[in-house]
Formats: C-alpha cells, sequence, structure tokens
C-alpha cells in the first residue's frame, strides 16, 4: 500500500514535469551555457558605441511622437474613422494625425 | 524587498523554500511550506506566499483556486514585484500574453532591474512581435549583464528584426571582438559569423558580406553553406566566372539540386534555351545517372530543339523501370499544347508496338518485359484523363486492369478518372478497392479516406482512418489531435457541401486552432535557439511564424468558413431547416434513408472496432500505447458544438476573424478580397466595399466573381445616401478614377457582356447580374447561359454546376422547366458527372453504394 502510495506521487510528479510549457526545463538541458561569459576587457568600449547609438534611436523616435501627439483630432472624426474601415481607435487617431487631422486624404490613406 | 510586509526570518527561510519547490516543480511539497507560513496568523495574509500558492495549484492544474490565490495575493501586497511577477506568469500560462506583459511591467515599477522579470517580458514580447517594446527590454538586459553572451546577440536580433541592419551588425562586431580565443571546432561560433553575414546580406551590403565570408572562411565549418552563400553572392555582384565555378562544384557534391544547375545559367548568362541546354548536356556525360539533367530539358527544349528526342529517351527509361509518378514528372508539360502532342504520339507508338512485338520500336534490338506495356497504358490513361478525355481514359486503364487486376497504381488512376469526370461516387469505389488490396499501407489508407469524404461517406471514411489512428478514442478526435489537417479541411468542406454548416464550421474552427497552437509552440525557441546559437534558424522560425497562415490549409479552411458565415447571415439556421425540408435537392425519403445508411455505417463501425480490440487485445499486451498526453499547460479549450456553432449571433464578426489573416498575409489573392466584399457588403461599409474591389481590380479586371461585386456594389452605391460629406467625397473620387465608363450599374455589366460574350463563367456572371439589376430581364439572362452547343469557352463540368444551381436558386428567374431540361442537356455533354444526374439514376447509385461489401 505504501509503495503504491509512493508510486502515484512519482507519477505525478512525473506528470508535473510535463506541465510546464518545456521552457524551464530546456533551461536545465542549456544550463551551463550560462556560464559562458564573455571576459569583461572589451565590454566597456564596446557598451559605449552601443549605449551612443541606443541614444540617438531614441531621441529620433521621441521627437518624432512629439510632433505627432501636438495634433489635436476630432472626435467624431476618429469614430467615423473607426466605424467606416473597422479599425481599432488607436490607429485611426494615429491615421488622422498623421493627415494633419484632415479626415479625406485619412480615409483616402486607408483605403489603399 | 520594496514590499512591507516582511517575514520574520523563520517564515522568510520557508518562503524560500516554496520558491525553490516551484522551480523544482515539487508542487506538494511548496504547498505544505505555504501552508506552515499561512497558519502562523501573523502572516496568514501575506501576499507573496499566497500568490506563490496560487501558482503552484495553477501547475497542479487547479485554475479556479490559482486565480482565487494569486489575486488575492495580489491585493494583500500590491507593492510586491513578486505578486505581479506570478500573476503575469499565471497569465502567461493561459495564453493572455497581453495581460502578462502588462503585470510584469507593474512588476518591474517595483523591482526595475530583476534580471528574470525581464527575461521573462522580453520573451512575451518576441512572442507578440512588440518589436520595440523587444529591444527596450534586451537593451536593459544587455546594460544590466553585459558579459552574458545571450545578451549581446538578443540585442542585436531585436536591430535585426527591426530591419536596423547596421545596428544589428555593430553589436554583433562588438560581441565578436570580445571572443578572443576560438577553438578550432567552435560551431556556435560559426553559426554566430554565418548570422552576422545574413545581416550584412540582407541589409544589401553585398560586398562586405563577400569580404566577411572570405576573412572567416576558416571558421564556418557548415561548408555547403558557405559555398551557397558565397555563389550566390558573387553571382549577385556579377562576379561570373567565380559564381559558375562555385556552382559546377556544388553540382559535383549533389547532382541533383536543380538551383545549382540555374546557378550555372545565371553565370553564364544564358538566355537561349540552347546554352541552358548545353548545361544539362554537359553535366549529364559527367554524372549519367543523375535525373535532373534528363529531366529538366523537358521544361524549356522547345519540339525544335529536340524535345521529341528527350522525352523518348526519358519515357523509355521510365517506362522500363515502371515508375509510377512518371506522369508527375510529366504534367508540367501540359501548358505546351505542341508538347502534349508529341508525348501522345510517342506513348501511343509505344503502345503498339509493344503490343504486337514487345518493343519500343520494331527496329529496337531490345525486347520488353510485359509490364512495360502495363505500365505505358497507365500512362495513356492519365495522359487522356489529363486532357479531359474521360471514355478512353477509362478504355486504356481497364485494359491495363485485364492485363493485372491487382496492381493498386491502375486502381488508384481508376478513381482519379472517376473523380475529374465528376463521379465522386464511383471514384471512391475504385479507391476503396485499391485500399483493400494493402490495408496495412497509410498512403492509399488515407487516399481512400479522402475520396470517400468526397462522395459524402463520412462514418465510412471515419472508420477507414481509425485503422491506423490510437485505439480507444474515436479516429476523428485522434486525427485532431495529431493536427491532421488534410482531413479535417476536407471533412469540413464536404460538411458544406452536404448543407451540415454545424459540422463543418467545428472543423475549421479546430484547424484554426492548430494554428493558434502552432504559434504557442515557437515559445521554447525564444530561449533555446538564443543559447544554442541556431540563430539563422531561429530568425528563419520567426518568419515562418509570421506567415504561417499562408499556408493553403489555412486559406482553404478560411475560405469555406467564411463562405458559411456570409451563408449563415443570409439564412439564418431556423429558416434554413424549413428550406432544407422543402426544397433541398434530396426528398424526405431520401434523407430518411442516408440517415438510415449513416447509422448502419456507424453500427458496422462500432461492431468492427469492438471485434478488432478483442483481437488485438488477445493478440499483444506489449504493445500498449502510453496514455492520453495530460498536457494541462495547455488552455483546455472550450468544447466545440455544431449545434451553437451555426447558430451564431454575428456571424459576420465570426467571418471577419477568419478574413483578418489573409488580408494582411495575402493580398495579392483575388480569393481574398472576394471574400472582404461578401462579408462588408452584408455590414453596409461602403468604403471597405471599395476597398475590396479596388485591390481586386488591380489584380484582376476581367473575373467574372469579381464583377458581380461590382455590380453590387454599384447598386449599393447608387440606391443609398451617404450622410457624411468626408465618406461621400471618397467614394466619388475613387469611383471616377476607378470605372471610367461611369457608375451605372447597368452600363458598366452590358459593358462586361460586350468584352466577353463567349465565356460561359463571364456569361453566367453578367446575367444574374442583369436579373438582379431588373427582374424584367430574365428571360434574356437565361437565354444567354443555357445553350451549351454554340462555340462558348470554359464549359465545363463546374461552370455548367454553377449555370445549374444558378437556375435552381432562381437567380435568373423562375424556371422550373428550364432547370430539368438544362440538366439533361448537362448530362448529356457529361455523362460521368453526378451533379447532372436524373434522380432514377442518383438512387440506383445510392444503392448500389449500400450494398458494396
Amino acid at each position: 500500500m505504501a509503495d503504491e502510495d509512493k508510486n502515484v506521487e512519482k507519477d505525478n510528479e512525473n506528470k508535473g514535469k510535463k506541465h510546464d510549457s518545456g521552457t524551464a526545463d530546456l533551461e536545465k538541458v542549456t544550463d551551463f551555457e550560462e556560464e559562458k561569459e564573455i571576459s569583461p576587457q572589451s565590454i566597456q568600449d564596446a557598451m559605449k558605441i552601443v549605449a551612443e547609438k541606443q541614444r540617438k534611436v531614441n531621441e529620433e523616435k521621441l521627437l518624432r511622437e512629439k510632433e505627432l501627439a501636438r495634433v489635436k483630432v476630432n472626435k467624431e472624426d476618429v469614430e467615423l474613422i473607426m466605424n467606416e474601415m473597422e479599425i481599432s481607435r488607436q490607429l485611426a487617431e494615429r491615421k488622422l494625425k498623421e493627415h494633419k487631422s484632415d479626415l479625406v486624404p485619412a480615409l483616402r490613406d486607408l483605403l489603399n | 524587498m520594496p514590499s512591507n510586509n516582511q517575514l520574520d526570518p523563520k517564515e522568510n527561510a520557508l518562503f524560500k523554500r516554496v520558491l525553490k519547490c516551484y522551480e523544482q516543480k515539487q508542487y506538494k511539497n511548496g504547498l505544505k511550506f505555504a501552508k506552515q507560513i499561512l497558519s502562523n496568523p501573523k502572516f496568514s495574509e501575506h501576499g507573496e506566499t499566497l500568490a506563490m500558492k496560487g501558482l503552484t495549484l495553477n501547475c497542479l492544474g487547479k485554475k479556479e483556486d490559482a486565480y482565487d490565490y494569486v489575486k488575492k495575493g495580489l491585493k494583500n501586497d500590491l507593492k510586491s514585484h513578486v505578486c505581479w511577477h506570478v500573476y503575469g506568469l499565471l497569465q502567461r500560462s493561459d495564453r493572455k500574453y497581453e495581460e502578462a506583459i502588462k503585470c510584469y511591467r507593474n512588476a518591474l515599477k517595483w523591482d526595475k532591474d530583476n534580471l528574470q522579470i525581464l527575461r521573462d517580458l522580453s520573451l512575451l514580447q518576441i512572442q507578440m512581435r512588440d518589436l520595440e517594446g523587444y529591444r527596450e527590454t534586451r537593451y536593459q538586459l544587455l546594460v544590466l549583464r553585459p558579459i552574458q553572451r545571450a545578451s549581446w546577440i538578443g540585442y542585436a536580433m531585436a536591430h535585426h528584426l527591426l530591419k536596423n541592419y547596421e545596428m544589428a551588425f555593430q553589436v554583433l562586431e562588438e560581441f565578436r571582438k570580445t571572443q578572443s580565443d576560438v577553438k578550432p571546432w567552435d560551431y556556435e561560433h560559426s553559426e554566430l559569423l554565418l548570422y552576422q553575414n545574413n545581416v550584412l546580406t540582407e541589409a544589401g551590403n553585398l560586398q562586405a558580406a563577400l569580404d566577411h565570408l572570405n576573412k572567416y572562411e576558416t571558421h564556418i565549418l557548415d561548408k555547403l553553406v558557405l559555398f551557397e552563400t558565397r555563389a550566390s553572392l558573387l553571382l549577385k555582384l556579377e562576379m561570373f566566372e567565380e559564381a559558375e565555378n562555385i556552382y559546377l562544384k556544388l553540382i559535383d557534391r549533389n547532382p541533383e539540386n536543380k538551383a545549382y544547375y540555374e546557378g550555372v545559367a545565371a553565370a553564364r548568362r544564358c538566355e537561349t534555351p540552347e546554352s541552358k541546354l548545353a548545361i544539362y548536356k554537359e553535366i549529364k556525360e559527367k554524372y549519367p545517372r543523375a535525373s535532373v539533367p534528363r529531366r529538366m530539358p523537358l521544361i524549356f527544349a522547345s519540339p525544335s530543339q529536340g524535345f521529341k528526342e528527350y522525352a523518348d529517351a526519358l519515357l523509355r527509361r521510365s517506362l522500363q523501370k515502371g515508375i509510377p509518378p512518371l506522369f508527375v514528372m510529366l504534367k508540367p508539360l501540359y501548358q505546351d499544347a505542341q508538347k502534349v502532342t508529341i508525348l501522345e504520339e510517342l506513348i501511343l507508338q509505344y503502345a503498339n508496338n509493344l503490343k504486337s512485338c514487345n518493343k519500343f520500336h520494331h527496329d529496337d534490338d531490345e525486347t520488353q518485359n510485359p509490364t512495360v506495356l502495363l505500365w505505358t497504358y497507365h500512362l495513356l490513361a492519365q495522359h487522356f484523363d489529363q486532357i479531359g478525355d474521360t471514355v478512353k481514359a477509362l478504355d486504356y486503364i481497364n485494359e491495363a486492369l485485364n492485363h493485372t487486376v491487382t496492381l493498386i497504381e491502375l486502381l488508384v488512376v481508376k478513381a482519379k478518372i472517376f473523380k475529374h469526370a465528376g463521379d465522386v461516387v464511383q471514384a471512391a469505389e475504385c479507391m476503396d478497392e485499391a485500399q483493400s488490396l494493402d490495408t496495412a499501407d497509410r498512403f492509399i489508407n488515407s487516399k481512400c479516406a479522402k475520396y470517400m469524404i468526397r462522395a459524402g461517406w463520412m462514418t465510412k471514411a471515419e472508420v477507414m482512418c481509425a485503422k491506423f489512428t490510437r485505439e480507444g478514442m474515436p479516429a476523428t478526435e485522434s486525427l485532431n489531435e495529431m493536427q491532421c489537417m488534410w482531413y479535417q479541411s476536407e471533412c469540413a468542406a464536404s460538411y458544406m457541401n452536404q448543407g451540415r454548416y454545424g459540422e463543418a464550421l467545428k472543423k475549421c474552427v479546430e484547424i484554426d486552432r492548430h494554428f493558434m497552437q502552432i504559434n504557442d509552440d515557437q515559445f521554447d525557441f525564444h530561449t533555446y535557439c538564443m543559447r544554442k546559437m541556431t540563430l539563422r534558424a531561429y530568425i528563419d522560425l520567426l518568419r515562418l511564424e509570421d506567415r504561417l497562415k499562408c499556408h493553403k490549409f489555412y486559406v482553404k479552411t478560411a475560405t469555406i468558413a467564411i463562405s458559411i458565415y456570409v451563408h449563415l447571415h443570409d439564412h439564418p439556421v431556423a429558416d434554413r431547416k424549413q428550406k432544407d425540408d422543402n426544397d433541398s435537392g434530396l426528398s424526405a425519403s431520401e434523407l430518411k434513408k442516408r440517415k438510415n445508411k449513416e447509422r448502419k455505417a456507424a453500427k458496422k463501425a462500432a461492431a468492427e472496432q469492438a471485434a478488432k480490440r478483442a483481437e488485438e487485445a488477445k493478440k499483444e499486451h506489449n504493445k500498449k500505447l502510453p496514455p492520453a498526453d495530460p498536457d494541462i499547460d495547455r488552455v483546455p479549450e472550450e468544447t466545440l458544438d455544431p449545434e451553437k456553432l451555426e447558430r451564431t449571433e454575428k456571424p459576420l464578426d465570426e467571418a471577419i476573424k477568419f478574413l483578418k489573416p489573409l488580408l494582411s498575409l495575402r493580398p495579392n489573392d483575388l480569393n481574398t478580397h472576394i471574400l472582404a466584399f461578401e462579408i462588408y457588403f452584408r455590414r453596409s461599409k461602403p468604403l471597405l466595399m471599395l476597398q475590396a474591389i479596388k485591390k481586386g481590380l488591380s489584380i484582376d479586371t476581367c473575373d467574372p466573381v469579381l464583377h458581380t461585386c461590382v455590380i453590387r456594389f454599384l447598386k449599393y452605391v447608387a440606391s443609398t445616401k451617404h450622410d457624411n460629406p468626408a465618406v461621400k467625397e471618397v467614394l466619388e473620387s475613387e469611383m471616377a478614377s476607378l470605372f471610367p465608363n461611369g457608375v451605372d450599374p447597368v452600363v458598366v455589366n452590358n459593358k462586361f457582356l460586350e468584352n466577353y460574350p463567349k465565356s460561359l463563367p463571364h456569361l453566367l456572371a453578367a446575367a444574374k447580374m442583369m436579373f438582379l439589376l431588373d427582374t424584367e430581364t430574365g428571360e434574356r439572362a437565361r437565354s444567354l447561359v443555357i445553350g451549351l452547343n454554340s462555340d462558348l469557352t470554359s464549359v465545363n463540368i463546374k461552370s455548367c454546376t454553377e449555370v445549374l444551381k444558378a437556375l435552381e436558386g432562381d437567380e435568373l428567374g423562375k424556371c422550373e422547366k428550364m432547370y430539368q431540361d438544362y440538366k439533361e442537356l448537362c448530362h448529356e455533354k457529361f455523362p460521368f458527372a453526378r451533379a447532372f444526374f436524373p434522380p432514377n439514376k442518383l438512387v440506383n447509385g445510392n444503392s448500389e453504394v449500400e450494398n458494396e461489401p
């Protein structure tokens, strides 16, 4: 009886292993990879270059977003676009802003 | 820990054990420790412990309890990153990825440098293709852990996916520089270099890519890829001589790869067929046993360039060897009428000579084995089937069967001939016979099941499939588990034709779920590939998943599902039932008969299965299959109820779900836009209708089905008032440029009729629209389509069936008598097609089926 209990428990454990998405299992298999690390000698320089580039990319993006954020849109226009073109509010607003709140060109853009 | 709910040292130690147990999947122990903490009255409401308890319960399959505990834990400790993280993990296991991302972000608010959470977040972001977010997260990981190589690779990959090739290359380059001591057989380093090279090539930086390849040649261990990449780069850089040399070397490695021959042709700048033929001739002399140099010339050698000689050599060799799929090889040639004539002459000549003197040609020295004649008949039957001569095709296949009655391939061809001639029932019978000759062959078994499904024998088909599926569960279930999509899509099509829409939709949704599952399956690879450095394969996988729904199974399924939903919108189920009883093709007795038949088949199947099971159980115990895979990690799917599916309240919303992937992934497929129109027309969305038509017309201006969309659209616009000036303006200006002949539907329809006066599908489309625009024109509309003996083109079973359907459905006005006459006319023209069988013949056919063993 006790043996059986043990078996059941073991079975459950085995099943438990299967339940997890497998990511965890894979992690185990490849754990040793984690050890492979880069010697830190040239990392400083490399990081600097990378950071500089990332900063530039971010700045440009921010600028673009800021420009778009300044455009004011008419709520009714947004709803018309959403309804006619069956798209999300987010996308409708963005399209409208890209066309400086002008409804007709925005619709035409979405059409093509 | 930022949380203000601090545990005492003893409880803290226990909590650590809970975490450890979770990681090591000792869930029961984990619960025990959690209980110990919670049983201390001081910490009975401790948020993080409650959350962990919930997460552990989730892994034991107790979903509801899990949510209760995790939510309660979170409520008690909103400032704990652990609670948020746990909630995110829970959502993730339920496939609620968007929600999970939000949770992770909240967790990061309380612990912004938590590596584990950042990693989990990045996985979800790449899974959801939030590339910008992915890049941000990977950047943070890089800053936090620059000594880990996965940090660099992940960050580079993010840029690559965002098409910032230069940045991706730079990051990889910086990383490569840190790799100072590369061992001689470091495959992962080799993969890294090839991936870096890929990035350069994709950026269009070909010279740099070539230089890179040359520089690291010794480190790249996958030599085949090295050669192939170099050859293609050289070719693009117009360094032809070097490219040619490499392609020739590649042919030495593998003379069966067509691409290498094309490479040589491109490097030699061959423009004429002669110059291309020279390459194949050259290689054939070098590798006389290779098949590509013998096969390919048939495709581009014209009759004056020795097509006949090439064909003669290939045919003789193949017939001698008795290669059953010979016809498959020839099939692409059937687009060229001249080549078809030559092939026919050659094969008929063989058949005559083989019959009279056992030789391909009288002057031959060699006499042939009798089976050569058999394969020649086999080929002739397929040839005549291909060119639509059913009678001759059947003659030859019967001749072959007289020769050897037990050859499976012959029966398969016979079944195909019947199928192409429109008799699905005889086709299925033939296939069944073929199958009975070798019940252990799964290919023929599947073919047979497919033909049975086409014939509408669903139960029989399932019984057929059950010979190979897992025991102890219904075949359909087992096939669904195996994601056997050919079976499910065939079933969907067949159920649709039978008017069993709920059943058909069930199959469609099942297939849709397979695609979702395949998309989910990529999750494991996000971590795995990054660590194993299989980066090229990983990028390919991501791109494949992005385009997964381009697959023909999805397109077919989506088309069926959308058509059904549109139909259900027009004819909701309650209506349909009444109509079914009144005027569906089947009379009440026929319906009853069908039901009886199915019941019988089911009973028989059950009995057979029981007998088989008993037998098998006796025979062998050792072949026990493992129990069904209890994958709780997968969300238990809602069970599909056909009744419920066909009574959906918003069929068009459901249809759009299937349409969306087609719109984004198959924008160059006319079918996509026709389906889109059918939906938006019923939703009264003029701009979206216009969009569908515009895109459709840009693909094909003369498609008859699209024409019906155009006319219905014009009619809709003309008869509807548009309140919004902006919509009106867009409609008017776009339509003006789209329809230079004006927007009067009658004019446009007449113009279409003028343009295509001889093609039956076009005439039918115009006739239907004529009647739609003016119901007085029924007689003229009908007269357009019912003549069969004139010089009409595209008269085939399909187009005639369409005409018949239009007459039956009163789409050209009431015309009972004309429908009957037309059916008889078609029956004369296509005597094998069941669609045109007179009722008495159909009944006979059915009873034959029933008597069949």
